[in-house]
């Protein structure tokens, strides 16, 4: 009990590593649908849309404005009631579902800032040669807020991969649920929540490592 | 002939009936996990007394059972909204449980139980508890059970969501309410400074809830069927004998 239980960890190591990539694919597909949404809610944002600006607001402050927890109870225990249909929502999905909105509300203001950033003569200048907005955007502005904005996307992707931690509570056994089970049985909390811990820190240290390659790319055009 | 004429069809009867039987949709139940030697996880494999008891029921029904686990404070919300048919994890029979479900006959009968910190002579049993902070478990029966003490006032109530035999154990809490049974198996076979604290203080019986529907209904008097098949030929009790060395399925 004094001291840490070496073995135990090793033989939980294999077991653990089977739920991580649950765990990563809740992320993944987390991030690439918030990414969407952001992209969205921050074009709609900076072009002040009419309608879709006041429910973009609306929608980011609600799902800024509440606890991530309390979206997915929400997603999968508050919806079926309603519309009891909607029991067909599994826990994956409603896991998904949540991180996609709630951090698609943040990310979108930090896109919206990345775009706000790109200096104003770039878009007199793409509007003065007959640029529609949406190839001003797609051309001119977004390439460019994306290098801004790229540290901050990656540090909510970050945050998003240890939030998926939460997703047990809607019983999907992902890699926390995973270690609190097998916690449970050996007693050994120590030891367990160690060896999760430290899956998490790679997975997370790796993604600083792509941040960092990428970083390089984009900002190939400004280094001289 | 007739006599062959009806052996035959019975026979057909038989096999249309096991047909049936094996076509049973499979029971979904959820559980914890994390409640030992009820429900836990050991290299990935679920197992505990509540595995036990439902995989001889679903035997003894002719169904599949389908485990899914999830955090406690979860499980009642998927039985809510139909994802899963029924909880094996020590539910108590509460009347407040009992307004929102219907529960099957008792399978495990028990009583709450003070645990304290090894050497604790503060805590010596539940009359002791006044002015001590005292840890249950998030959505479990046992706090209610202290509000219902004559000093609950005085008690200040812990909830958690899990590990709070770790916390008693580490002297962040002065004690814990649980079920005598698991109580009992913790201090025996972890390794924690931990002692039972007195007798039990309160009889509780445990059942598995359904939904109150028409379907809920039926897997419940199916379920019950089964239940006093496997106590009346012993398997319910051996299972017991098997985890904790005693028969807590009888009252």
């Amino acid at each position: 009990m004094d001291v840490l239980n070496v073995e135990y960890m090793l033989g939980l190591v294999p077991v653990l590593l089977g739920y991580l990539p649950l765990t990563l694919q809740l992320a993944g597909v987390g991030m690439v649908l918030a990414l969407i949404l952001a992209c969205l809610f921050a074009v709609v944002r900076v072009l002040g849309i009419p309608v879709l600006n006041q429910l973009t607001i609306v929608f980011i402050s609600f799902f800024r404005g509440t606890p991530l927890l309390v979206q997915l109870f929400l997603f999968y225990y508050g919806l079926p009631q309603l519309v009891s249909a909607l029991t067909v929502i599994d826990g994956v999905t409603a896991t998904i579902m949540g991180l996609t909105m709630h951090f698609s509300a943040y990310m979108a203001e930090s896109i919206r800032a990345a775009i706000l950033g790109v200096d104003r003569s770039q878009t007199e200048a793409a509007l003065s040669i007959g640029m529609t907005n949406s190839q001003l955007m797609r051309r001119i502005v977004l390439p460019q807020a994306t290098r801004v904005a790229l540290p901050t996307l990656m540090n909510y992707f970050i945050d998003m991969i240890k939030a998926t931690s939460l997703a047990f509570t809607l019983g999907v056994t992902e890699l926390m649920g995973a270690t609190q089970k097998e916690a449970a049985g050996s007693f050994l909390y120590f030891e367990a929540f160690i060896v999760a811990a430290v899956m998490y820190w790679i997975v997370v240290e790796m993604l600083s490592k792509l941040q960092h390659y990428l970083e390089i790319r984009l900002n190939k055009a400004y280094s001289r | 002939m007739k006599t062959l004429l009806i052996k035959t069809l019975s026979i057909i009867a038989l096999l249309a009936s096991a047909a049936l039987h094996a076509q049973d949709a499979p029971l979904r139940v959820g559980m914890s996990g994390q409640y030992f030697p009820f429900t836990f996880v050991e290299q990935d494999e679920l197992k505990g007394f509540e595995v036990d008891v439902m995989n001889a029921l679903g035997e003894e029904m002719g169904r599949e059972i389908q485990y899914q686990t999830a955090n406690f404070s979860g499980l009642f919300g998927m039985l809510e909204s139909g994802r899963i048919d029924t909880v094996a994890n020590q539910i108590t029979i509460t009347e407040e449980r009992q307004k929102a479900y219907i529960f099957s006959e008792p399978y495990v009968y028990d009583g709450a139980q003070v645990v304290t910190r090894e050497g604790n002579t503060e805590v010596e049993g539940v009359e002791d508890l006044k002015g001590k902070t005292v840890a249950v478990n998030l959505g479990s029966n046992f706090e209610a059970l202290l509000r219902e003490l004559p000093y609950a006032d005085e008690i200040n109530i812990k909830t958690y969501e899990s590990n709070l035999e770790r916390d008693t154990a580490l002297g962040r809490v002065d004690a814990f309410v649980m079920d005598r049974v698991s109580a009992s198996q913790i201090i025996k076979d972890k390794p924690l400074p931990l002692e039972l604290a007195g007798p039990t203080f309160s009889q509780i019986t445990n059942a598995y809830p359904f939904r109150d529907t028409e379907t809920g209904r039926a897997l419940r008097d199916e379920l019950n069927q089964a239940l006093t098949s496997l106590r009346d030929n012993g398997t319910l009790a051996s299972i017991s004998e098997k985890w904790f060395g005693t028969d807590i399925t009888q009252p």
